[in-house]
C-alpha cells in the first residue's frame, strides 16, 4: 500500500541528509540502493520490494524461499514507491515484488477513487486483467495472501470503550472532543481525510497534529497526547489488545491485500516460482504479519531472522 | 511546476514558515541565553573552559533526532519538544567559541588593562567580550543556521515546520512538493545566513575591523 511512513532509522538519516543539504547546497541529494549477490548455479531470480517494514519482510521471505528451491536470489529490497517498482519491473531490474491490490488499483492503473470495487476479488480481477494485458511487458499478480494492510484509524481500547465509539460513524459523530493525529501524506492525498470526510460528513475534529512518523504516532495515543490516530492495519503496534481499530463500516478504501507481480516471461521460464510464492504468501495472515512486522519495528529483530523463523516454523523452507 | 505552486499556495504554508522561524529565532536566543553567561563563567579556568568544550563536542555528535524522540516522553507531542531539542542544537556552536574567544584574548592586552586600572568586570565587558566579539558571532551564525536545518526535524513529533512538506514529498514521492519545503527551507538558511553576518560585521568593534583590514593587506 501507499508509501507508508514506517520510516526506519536510514530514513530518519537520509531525510535529516535532506535538509542539511537543502539548507546547504539548495539541492537534495538521492541515495542508490542495491548492491547484490553474486551466485553459482541454479535459476536466477531478481527480488523487489518497496521501502518499508513489512514490504522488506515480504521481500525476504520471497528471496529466502527461492534459496531454498536452488535459485540464486538477488535481493532489491528497499527500492522505492510503487511508480520506481513498476519502472523496475519493465526495465527488467527485478522479476518480482509484492504489490497490494488496492494500490495497484489506484496509483498503477490509475483510476479514480469514485469507482473504488467493494470486495477484494473484484479488485484483484480488475488489477489482474489489467497485467496480464500489458502490451509491452505483460505481467502477472498472482493469488493475493489472506490478510489486509488497510488504513487503520486507531484508539486505545479503553477510550474507545469509555465513548462507546465501535464505527467510524461513531468517531464522527464524537470528534469535536477528539483530538486526531494524522500525517502529511493522509491528509494530502485524495483517498485520505477529505475521502474521510466525504464519507462521514459529521467528522470534526477538536485539533489536528501531524506527526510524521507511524511509531511516535502511537506513542502519543499510548501518553494521551492524541485520542485517535491513523497506521496500518497489519503494524506490530496493533498486536497489542489495548489498541483497537475502528471499524469502516462503509468501506471508503479499497481492499489493499498483498500479492507478487511477476513478469510474465520470467514465470515461462520458471512455473515453479508459482508454488514457491504461494506457499509463502498462504503462511500468512493478518495476526501473523502484525507479529512480524513487530519483531522488526518494535523487537528491532533482522529482517532476514524474522523471515527465516517464521517460514522454518510455517514449514515453507527447511531449516 | 504546479504541485510546486500548489504547496507554496496551501493555507498552511505561511503557518509553517513562520513556524519555522520561530524556532530559529527562540532555539538561537534561548542558546545564546545559555551558553554565553556559561563561557563567561568557565573561560578563567582551564580545566573548566577544556570540560565545557568536550561537553559542546560530545552535544554536537548527538544526532538531532535522537535528542527529538527523548524528549517526547518530557514535553510532549509538537513545538515545545522541539524548540528543546532544538535549543541543545544550538548550544554547542556558541558555547565553543565563546569560551575560545574570551581565552584567545592575549595576556598582554589584560595586563595593561589591568594595569590602567580596570576592575574584573570592565575588563569583560569592555575588552575580552569586544575583542572576542567576532568568533562568537560566528559561533551564533553556525548555530542559526544548524537550527534552521534541523527544524525539519520537527516534522516527526508534530512540531510543524517546513519539514512537513519535506517528508510529505518523501512519503508521496513527489518531488516537487519536496522541493516546495527544501527550498523554503535553503532559502531561509541564506537568509539566515546573510543576516548574522551583517549582525556581526555590525557589533565587531570599529579598531578591531581596522586590525582585520591591516592584517589582511600585510600593512
Amino acid at each position: 500500500m501507499k508509501n507508508k511512513m514506517m520510516l526506519n532509522r536510514r530514513d530518519f538519516l537520509k531525510l535529516g541528509g535532506a535538509g542539511l543539504a537543502g539548507a546547504t547546497l539548495l539541492g537534495v541529494a538521492g541515495c542508490g540502493g542495491g548492491g547484490g549477490g553474486s551466485g553459482s548455479s541454479g535459476p536466477k531470480v531478481s527480488v523487489g520490494s518497496k521501502k518499508f517494514t513489512e514490504q522488506i519482510l515480504l521481500g525476504e521471505m520471497y528471496a529466502q524461499a527461492f534459496e531454498d528451491k536452488g535459485y540464486d536470489v538477488k535481493r532489491e529490497l528497499n527500492l522505492g514507491s510503487e511508480q520506481v517498482m513498476d519502472k523496475a519491473l519493465q526495465d527488467g531490474t527485478i522479476d518480482l515484488y509484492p504489490e497490494y491490490t488496492g494500490t495497484a488499483y489506484v496509483a498503477i492503473l490509475g483510476k479514480p477513487p469514485e469507482s473504488y470495487p467493494k470486495t477484494e476479488a473484484e479488485t484483484y480481477k480488475e488489477v489482474a486483467k489489467f497485467y496480464k494485458n500489458r502490451k509491452d511487458t505483460p505481467m502477472r499478480m498472482l493469488k493475493p495472501a489472506p490478510f489486509e494492510n488497510n488504513y487503520g484509524i486507531v484508539m486505545l481500547t479503553k477510550t474507545a470503550n469509555e465513548m462507546n465509539i465501535k464505527t467510524l460513524n461513531d468517531l464522527a459523530a464524537k470528534s469535536d472532543q477528539l483530538v486526531f493525529s494524522s500525517y502529511s501524506e493522509f491528509q494530502n492525498r485524495s483517498d485520505g481525510y477529505d475521502n474521510m470526510k466525504q464519507h462521514y460528513p459529521k467528522l470534526d475534529f477538536k485539533e489536528i497534529k501531524i506527526v510524521n512518523d507511524l511509531g511516535i504516532r502511537y506513542k502519543a495515543l499510548a501518553e494521551n497526547e492524541a485520542d485517535v490516530g491513523i497506521g496500518f492495519t497489519t503494524d506490530g503496534q496493533l498486536a497489542s489488545p489495548k489498541l483497537k481499530v475502528i471499524k469502516d463500516t462503509k468501506v471508503i478504501w479499497p481492499k489493499y491485500y498483498p500479492a507478487p507481480v511477476v513478469l510474465q516471461s520470467f514465470l515461462d521460464k520458471n512455473p515453479d516460482a508459482v508454488k514457491i510464492l504461494n506457499s509463502v504468501d498462504q503462511s500468512l495472515n493478518a495476526d501473523t504479519m502484525r507479529k512480524l512486522n513487530g519483531q522488526v519495528d518494535l523487537e528491532q529483530r533482522d529482517y532476514e531472522d524474522v523471515a527465516r523463523d517464521h517460514l522454518e516454523q510455517a514449514g515453507v523452507i527447511q531449516g | 511546476m504546479e504541485d510546486f505552486m500548489a504547496v507554496l499556495q496551501r493555507p498552511d504554508f505561511a503557518e509553517n514558515v513562520r513556524i519555522h522561524i520561530e524556532y530559529l529565532l527562540l532555539a538561537t536566543a534561548i542558546g545564546i541565553l545559555i551558553s554565553i553567561p556559561l563561557a563567561v563563567l568557565v573561560h578563567r579556568s582551564p580545566l573548566a573552559s577544556t570540560s565545557a568544550i568536550n561537553v559542546g563536542n560530545i552535544g554536537r555528535a548527538v544526532p538531532s533526532l535522537a535528542v527529538l524522540v527523548l524528549m517526547f516522553p518530557l514535553f510532549g507531542l509538537g513545538f515545545d519538544s522541539a524548540l528543546f531539542a532544538l535549543t541543545l542544537v544550538a548550544i554547542p556552536p556558541i558555547l565553543i567559541n565563546a569560551v575560545v574567544g574570551l581565552r584567545q584574548v592575549s595576556p598582554q592586552i589584560l595586563d595593561s588593562a589591568k594595569g590602567m586600572g580596570l576592575s574584573g568586570r570592565q575588563i569583560l565587558s569592555g575588552i575580552q567580550v569586544p575583542i572576542a566579539a567576532p568568533i562568537i558571532f560566528a559561533g551564533i551564525r553556525t548555530s542559526a543556521v544548524q537550527v534552521v536545518a534541523s527544524a525539519t526535524l520537527a516534522t516527526f513529533i508534530g512540531g510543524g515546520g517546513l519539514g512537513d512538506y519535506i517528508v510529505e514529498g518523501y512519503q508521496r514521492n513527489s518531488t516537487a512538493i519536496a522541493l516546495a519545503g527544501a527550498i523554503s527551507v535553503a532559502i531561509l538558511a541564506f537568509l539566515t545566513e546573510v543576516g548574522f553576518w551583517g549582525l556581526e560585521r555590525a557589533f565587531t568593534p570599529k579598531g578591531l575591523k581596522i586590525a582585520q583590514r591591516r592584517g589582511r593587506t600585510g600593512k
